[in-house]
């Protein structure tokens, strides 16, 4: 695989955790919460919570190589 | 007929009884399968609108898809064996339609599937060349842990051993199938999330595919084969008594027979057991729990 595009996705699977974290965590904690009407800590907006939420986790999910 | 009876055969005249039996399950043409991919895909593809729009609640969705995206594998595994049809004849077009269309839902590629497959039935319990043999567990709940411990991101068991078959089979290129495969599906799941569909993608898509994988790898990798330590033609395989019998066991608890004749249609494998059960336990086969 050498193309550039390849070389992207490659990229962007290596990186896959934080990418999840942020693509599908962060909108599944906002949505989730908001399903269950349940108001986000500190008075923050569901969204920026959930992003906290699924970068933080992402990211520990990154560099221990599994998310449980 | 017993085993007793046919314990003075020679090993020729054990697998000509044995190859007559299942010359009695091939060639019949699988309707139900056929049926079930189709049936399945399309009541997996309806549950979205039907969600989406609140004409269903998302528990019920969620049950459905579940169930759905864990049904899928098996025409495609009907598919890998050329059950449907053999490369040539009439109906070859509909077995490889049958093997691409069913494992949509599970985000599986047929060509990685069949080739990777192929490689379970040469190698079965080999270490080092099974690419199935990294659910080998002591027990049920450890097989059910491996599982999901597999599918971690740094994991190189479960179905990232599949690249590294693919790498020692020369065939980088269907590596390609899963990359595209992989992009769409998590493109779809992270457009949908942001769309406001976040629930619903990951209820009836991202869970029910961990459902399916652990069932699925549990029935079908992990029982037939436990405890993984025999490679031998008539070791590497078992019948086992399922608590959720045949069907909840997606027709694993006769096994033995698939990969002992892997040509046999699953609906089938019940009858070709029972009669074909005098040779296998001649032949030493693990199948003492049927």
């Amino acid at each position: 695989m050498d193309s550039p595009v390849a070389r992207a996705i490659k990229a962007l699977f290596h990186v896959g955790p934080i990418l999840f974290g942020l693509g599908f965590v962060a909108p599944l904690t906002a949505q989730t919460l908001a399903a269950l009407a349940i108001d986000a800590p500190f008075g923050l907006p569901h969204l920026t919570f959930g992003i906290l939420v699924g970068l933080g986790l992402g990211l520990i999910a990154q560099i221990r190589g599994r998310w449980i | 007929m017993s085993a007793r009876d046919l314990s003075a055969l020679s090993d020729a005249e054990l697998m000509r009884l044995e190859r007559d039996i299942a010359r009695e399950h091939l060639g019949h043409f699988p309707y139900f399968v056929v049926f079930w991919a189709f049936a399945n895909l399309a009541v997996w593809l309806l549950l979205w609108p039907l969600v989406l729009f609140g004409v269903l609640p998302l528990w019920a969705g969620f049950i459905i898809a579940s169930v759905n995206v864990t049904l899928s594998y098996l025409p495609s595994h009907e598919a890998q064996h050329d059950i449907i049809a053999r490369p040539g004849e009439r109906w070859r077009w509909l077995n490889e339609t049958v093997g691409h269309l069913s494992t949509l839902p599970l985000v599986l590629p047929y060509r990685v599937a069949k080739l990777t497959h192929i490689e379970h039935h040469k190698h079965t319990n080999d270490p080092a060349l099974d690419p199935d043999y990294s659910v080998t567990a002591p027990g049920p709940l450890a097989a059910i842990w491996r599982s999901i411990r597999n599918r971690q991101p740094r994991s190189r068991g479960g179905l990232k051993t599949y690249g590294a078959t693919l790498v020692r089979l020369d065939r980088q290129d269907v590596m390609l199938d899963a990359v595209i495969y992989d992009t769409v599906y998590y493109g779809a799941l992270f457009a949908l999330a942001w769309s406001g569909f976040a629930l619903e993608a990951a209820l009836l898509w991202w869970l029910p595919i961990h459902i399916a994988l652990t069932y699925i790898q549990y029935y079908l990798s992990w029982a037939p084969h436990h405890p993984g330590n025999e490679t031998g033609r008539y070791r590497n395989t078992r019948s086992f008594r399922a608590i959720l019998g045949n069907i909840g066991s997606l027709g694993m608890q006769y096994h033995v027979v698939h990969h002992l004749h892997p040509r046999i249609p699953l609906y089938r494998n019940p009858a070709a057991y029972w009669q074909m059960k005098p040779v296998l336990e001649a032949r030493g086969c693990r199948v003492e729990a049927l």
